[in-house]
């Protein structure tokens, strides 16, 4: 339990350990028998719907960019960006793509157990239905790995990369996991 | 509901069984003291009303309608314009892994019961209990498994309550809260979205933990428990009088989804005291503030051989359609209830005082607490929220720009922050739904 005094709450006291636990490595580290036992398959391998058929009305690209990032961040994303498409990643017609990110603390490419996949699990939860509004504003979006997910998210602001290509940002530092791109046609401001 | 008793002898009843099986403690809100018929989940709203046995404007609103809303339209079962947009299709819908055969061996099930609750908190849930099972707490046999907005199968669909009960003696509740300062703006798509977007990750959290459970290598039941009584018995709160689960933390704010029930060792919960049994002897504001007049204002009843207080769900239900334009679900009751407050030192404070106060001054204590209540917060919630797009200033089907700072003229539309003010539009309901909801007797 963390000691509650609103804004005044110290991170460090009353932080959860782990080393009374003899089962949280197997929860961290074990990989799945069957991995139709994780609800990260049941989301990757879901397909995407149909956009709606009228489009909202929306205001400026930099008030339904605030209106996004705010839904996106409801939705558990804690660093959200806005990166604009050059025209040749742009083949699709996408001029936009939105990354969200959550903190990971244990690094889910190390970490193949239900419990180090846990922001992997996060981040699939906020591009499935941050996507899926946005097709049902009536616009165009596809939420996708991508290799270079953590290009797009320093260039969107969220932070830099190191020497290893990792993304580092001021408040996570390395312990960031950066979720599917989401492509999109929405109008939007970019960020960075 | 058309059990018939005699016919149905697989349905317990506490006098034939209660050596094996005594009646469980559930704390001073809910006894079980009579003769209990298993619930028949087929008899349970959302099925009856999907065979059309609820009237044409429910079955319409539950089958044929698309939400204005785009955030409902991805979030609220049955209101989509594509299914596909809906998290809890996908998730609740989706083909069961396979129970791990290497079983990993618990030789403290004390340590795994803390180890249990830690992961579930770790994956998103706001709260997690173990309760004992007790077979009144599942579903009758024979009615099918029980997942909204998706569906469950396992090969222990022909035993008993009984042998479940046996063979399956934990169940796990996990659930999350909704949103305090989004359910200030109830009857509004603003509630609706704390409720509905906090359901979709609560299904979430659920689903991995039982898959979890499985990697284990023991069994996880999904749609098998009723969900009340087991956020009862496994103390994650208590019965108010407007049929809600009631946490120490979050009040009302909270969702009941549908439990897992396991053969991992476990120790279980009590059932906790923090005083909703003398709050809503006394208080009513939810009886009061009930749009259809579904919450009793008079003393508990015994239904089913269970005594507590009984809403009236149907009338509860028959509203919907009618709001379905303007908003989804209408959480007025949870809203409104003193319980019902951001989770902080002074909202803990009242609970713990409420708790650790002898019976007999609970009464005085109740009294100074709800005075409080309604002289901060008011008789009901009517504030004005803003949140992204929404405005629960605007009133329901009025278009008005609800952008800070924004001097478009908008082709005469309005703008939603010339006229100011800090309330909310708040539905006046009691007169309109006396038309199709008569008062209970």
């Amino acid at each position: 339990m963390a000691f509650r005094l609103g804004s005044l709450k110290l991170p460090r006291l009353g932080k959860t350990s782990r080393k009374d636990d003899p089962y949280w490595d197997f929860f961290i580290n074990r990989p799945p028998a069957d991995l139709a036992n994780t609800v990260t398959e049941m989301i990757r391998n879901a397909p995407a719907g149909n956009v709606f058929p009228t489009k909202s009305e929306l205001h400026t690209p930099e008030i339904t960019s605030s209106h996004l990032k705010g839904m996106a961040e409801y939705f558990g994303a804690e660093l959200v960006g806005v990166a604009k498409l050059d025209p040749n990643e742009n083949l699709e017609g996408f001029p936009f793509a939105v990354i969200c990110a959550v903190h990971a603390d244990y690094d889910p490419r190390s970490a193949p157990g239900i419990g180090g996949q846990v922001p992997v699990q996060n981040g699939l939860f906020i591009t499935f239905v941050l996507s899926a509004w946005i097709r049902e504003l009536g616009f165009r979006a596809t939420a996708a790995p991508d290799p270079d997910a953590e290009k797009f998210a320093a260039r969107a602001g969220l932070g830099a990369l190191n020497k290893d290509g990792r993304l580092v940002t001021p408040k996570f530092g390395a312990n960031v996991h950066v979720a599917n791109i989401i492509r999109t046609d929405l109008p939007l401001a970019p960020d960075g | 509901m058309a059990v018939n008793r005699e016919t149905n002898t697989q349905a317990p009843s506490t006098s034939s069984n209660g050596a094996e099986f005594p009646a469980p403690y559930l704390g001073r809100t809910v006894r079980l003291v009579g003769p209990h018929v298993n619930v028949d989940m087929n008899q349970s709203p959302h099925p009856k009303n999907a065979r059309g046995e609820l009237g044409k404007p429910l079955f319409n609103w539950y089958r044929n309608t698309v939400s204005h809303d785009q955030l409902t339209r991805v979030s609220a079962p049955n209101h989509f314009a594509d299914r596909r947009h809906f998290l809890t299709n996908v998730i609740n819908r989706s083909s069961n892994g396979k129970v791990n055969t290497e079983r990993v061996a618990v030789d403290d099930p004390a340590a795994m019961a803390r180890h249990i609750k830690a992961v579930a908190l770790y994956m998103g849930a706001d709260v997690v209990g173990i309760a004992k099972t007790h077979p009144s707490f599942l579903y009758a046999p024979g009615g099918g498994r029980y997942v909204q907005d998706g569906s469950a199968k396992d090969d222990f669909q022909r035993n008993s309550p009984e042998d479940l009960a046996r063979n399956f003696p934990y169940i796990i509740q996990a659930t999350t809260a909704w949103d305090y300062n989004k359910l200030q703006a109830h009857r509004h798509h603003i509630g609706d979205a704390a409720y509905h977007v906090s359901q979709m990750k609560g299904v979430m959290v659920l689903k991995a933990l039982e898959g979890y459970i499985k990697e284990l290598g023991y069994t996880a039941l999904r749609g098998v428990v009723t969900p009340q009584a087991a956020g009862v018995a496994g103390g994650i709160g208590e019965l108010g009088r407007n049929g809600l689960v009631i946490n120490k933390n979050f009040g009302a704010r909270i969702h009941m989804p549908d439990p897992i029930l396991t053969d991992l060792p476990l120790v279980a919960d009590e059932p906790v005291d923090i005083g909703v049994d003398d709050f809503c002897k006394i208080c009513r504001k939810c009886a009061n503030t009930c749009p259809t007049n579904s919450i009793p204002f008079g003393d508990k009843v015994v239904h089913n051989g269970v005594e507590k207080y009984k809403i009236n769900w149907l009338t509860c239900y028959k509203l919907r359609p009618y709001v379905h334009e303007y908003w989804g679900s209408c959480l007025t009751c949870a809203a409104v209830c003193p319980f019902t407050k951001p989770n902080v030192w002074w909202h803990s404070l009242a609970t713990w005082a409420l708790h650790t106060c002898p019976y007999f001054a609970r009464p005085a204590l109740v009294g100074a607490l709800k005075w409080i209540d309604d002289h901060f917060w008011g008789m009901t919630r009517t504030n004005r929220v803003r949140w992204l797009g929404y405005d629960s200033g605007v009133k329901p089907g009025d278009q008005a720009c609800t952008v800070a700072g924004c001097t478009a003229s908008h082709d005469g539309k309005g703008t939603a922050n010339a006229d100011g003010g800090t309330f909310g539009y708040y539905a006046p309901l009691k007169e309109n739904t006396n038309r199709f909801v008569k008062r209970d007797a």
